[in-house]
């Protein structure tokens, strides 16, 4: 049997595994494990656990329950709520304000919770009453907020970046900080599609009105004063110092990543008992809850992926996948597209660490030989799966949404999140173009 | 219902389907406070790791204290919460699996799927088990260190691994035994947000 044909039945297992419904984990730690037994010495099975427990025995990895640990703890509180409240203050004044005070709210509390679902839940449960209430279309306000949400895998802490460091071997701080740009061009992108689509709205009401129709919320105007203003920012300025402090003690040469998100969760953890007084074992609970699910979930599925890579190095599965790809002789930006439509089309089953952590040593290698800066695709990449997050079949975020405005439907959810899908698209190819929206802040910091 | 600003609701996982009746129930009983204590020995483990880390930046920075050990022992404490919760995050169908042949194959169909994958996980993790526990003896019968100047035992973190791959097993096991009895899986596995 060639290399090859090793690697399609490699393949072919992986998919029946997954597709039969055994957790991730398990489907694919036990494909390694009966291809270990077939095709490597029988001394290989004698080192399984011992190889898991290695691969884990990572400090870059082991950040991920912690920066889990400080999203919780800011997701679970009502800061989602506060920093969304204190935005829309702020930015009444503007045409389609609202819809902008929710895409910046998402945007900042991705930064600190560092979790997509979280950043939906916590502004969306707030915020997509309120523009329902104004008059904003169902779909619309929904889409926002699940596109928003996304915001979370590409901003740092991101954990996709994290996994993309270990598995890529690049440098994790310089990954935080090239997802940066990608990130404000994001949230550009959707903040200016907010005010575009307010606007037709904005419109479409005025003519129902006009023509003696019912006045839709959406034609109030909402007037704050400079002491509400100031009023709102109380609540949420230890949540920005916490976001600032920590980038400045990564950035700044105080803390290793290890340390930061160490450091993160004891300050998210103590300002949340500081802000709102919730440092009771029942205000914990769900907290520690959350967090021992999604990590021991996460590092399990980690493990077994390194472990499925390590079977496919040993068969010289994946050295053969990339030869075969550089054998094409694609042109550059046709390797990249065939590749970044094989992530979205895995996307469409696999959640992002799964993706990143197998395709990884296949698609890395005919990347950088055409080329591409590593640190440049990890973020393009991370662009793509955000995708993932908002369109069907997985789509994460939707059923989020779905979860907290149960009366939308499914339907409107997923209209509402197309434009975002293409805007995403639009940003990928706006990358590809302008490489130094992502490369110009790493390359700054690191004097290079 | 929120108290003290934060939403309990949103954190409070429930049980899956897990079996409640007969001999098995009462097994079930018994791992439900296992693993419910290991899932605080899992918390406390990720707390402490943070605030070890915590530790680490405040003495050098603030004490100028230069150690070795705060690194290693986070990997031991939060390796030690993965496996230590496993069986927990097990109980509430917490791994995440591809649910989408659910939607198609008929009912009947769907439900020997699924209690085939349950049977091939429990294969997995019983191998894995088994692995680990080798891994631990051997540990043990030749005082295995890490390679630091620290060098902590080895044993702290594979007995760790051992024993809630094992836990795992079982609740896993129950799981399979329990369907046959009727218990009902879940309707829907959340996808991952990772």
């Amino acid at each position: 049997m060639t290399t090859l044909q090793t690697g399609a039945l490699y393949g072919i297992a992986t998919l029946l595994a997954l597709f039969s419904g055994m957790p991730i984990a398990f489907a694919l730690g036990g494909v390694a494990t009966v291809f270990m037994l077939l095709f490597m010495p029988v001394a290989a099975l004698d080192t399984v656990a011992q190889n898991v427990y290695e691969e884990l025995a990572s400090i870059t990895l082991l950040t991920i329950p912690l920066f889990i640990l400080k999203g919780a703890a800011i997701g679970k509180s009502r800061a989602g709520k506060d920093l969304y409240d204190a935005l829309h203050t702020w930015l009444a004044r503007v045409p389609g304000g609202l819809g902008v005070a929710v895409v910046l709210a998402c945007g900042l509390f991705a930064a600190m919770a560092g979790s997509s679902p979280a950043t939906c839940s916590a502004i969306g449960s707030s915020g997509i009453p309120e523009m329902r209430r104004r008059g904003y279309s169902p779909g619309f306000a929904a889409g926002l907020v699940a596109a928003g949400g996304t915001l979370g895998i590409l901003l740092p802490p991101s954990i996709v970046l994290i996994l993309y460091a270990v598995a890529s071997e690049q440098s994790l701080g310089r990954l935080f900080l090239a997802g940066i740009g990608p990130g404000i061009l994001l949230v550009v992108l959707f903040a200016a599609y907010a005010v575009f689509a307010w606007r037709r709205e904005f419109a479409a009401a005025g003519v129902v009105a006009d023509g003696g129709g019912v006045r839709s919320e959406i034609l109030r105007q909402d007037t704050y004063t400079m002491g509400d203003r100031m009023r709102a920012l109380p609540r949420v300025a230890p949540f920005l110092v916490l976001l600032t402090g920590v980038m400045v003690a990564l950035y700044g040469g105080i803390a290793t990543p290890s340390e930061t998100a160490g450091l993160g969760a004891v300050l998210a953890l103590a300002l949340i008992a500081i802000v709102y007084g919730a440092w009771r074992g029942a205000d914990l609970k769900p907290i520690f809850a959350g967090t021992i699910g999604e990590s021991g979930m996460l590092l399990l599925i980690i493990g077994m992926s390194l472990l499925y890579s390590y079977v496919m190095s040993y068969l010289h599965i994946s050295q053969a996948a990339a030869a075969w790809i550089v054998g094409l002789e694609l042109s550059r930006w046709m390797l990249l597209f065939a590749i970044l439509v094989l992530v979205v089309v895995l996307g469409f089953f696999l959640p992002p660490v799964s993706i990143i952590l197998m395709t990884a040593p296949i698609i890395l290698p005919p990347l950088r030989t055409a080329g591409f800066d590593l640190i440049w695709f990890g973020v393009v990449m991370a662009v793509v799966m955000e995708m993932g997050l908002i369109h069907p079949p997985v789509g994460l975020n939707i059923f989020v949404i779905n979860r907290i405005a149960p009366d939308i439907g499914l339907g409107p959810i997923i209209r509402g999140t197309l434009p975002f899908v293409a805007l995403m698209a639009v940003a990928v190819v706006i990358l590809s173009l302008v490489p130094g929206i992502a490369m110009w802040l790493p390359n700054a910091v690191y004097n290079r | 219902m929120a108290t003290h600003g934060i939403d309990a609701a949103a954190g409070d996982i429930p049980v899956a389907d897990v079996p409640r009746r007969g001999v098995l129930g009462a097994i079930q009983a018994v791992l439900d406070v296992v693993n419910g204590a290991l899932a605080i020995v899992s918390a406390l483990a990720i707390m402490a790791a943070g605030l070890v880390l915590t530790w680490e930046v405040a003495g050098r920075y603030f004490f100028s204290i230069a150690s070795d050990w705060q690194d290693e022992l986070s990997t031991f404490l939060l390796i030690g919460a993965t496996f230590a919760s496993a069986a927990w995050v097990q109980a509430r169908r917490g791994h995440v699996a591809i649910d989408a042949l659910a939607q198609i194959l008929p009912p009947a169909a769907d439900r020997v799927r699924r209690w085939l994958a349950d049977v091939f996980s429990l294969a997995f993790v019983v191998f894995f088990s088994w692995k680990s526990w080798t891994l631990l003896l051997e540990a043990v019968d030749e005082g295995q260190t890490t390679s630091s100047s620290w060098g902590p035992p080895l044993w702290i973190p594979y007995s760790f691994m051992a024993v809630g791959m094992t836990l795992l097993g079982l609740q896993l096991l129950t799981q399979v035994l329990g369907f046959r009895h009727g218990a009902q899986q879940p309707a829907h596995l959340a996808p991952s947000p990772h």
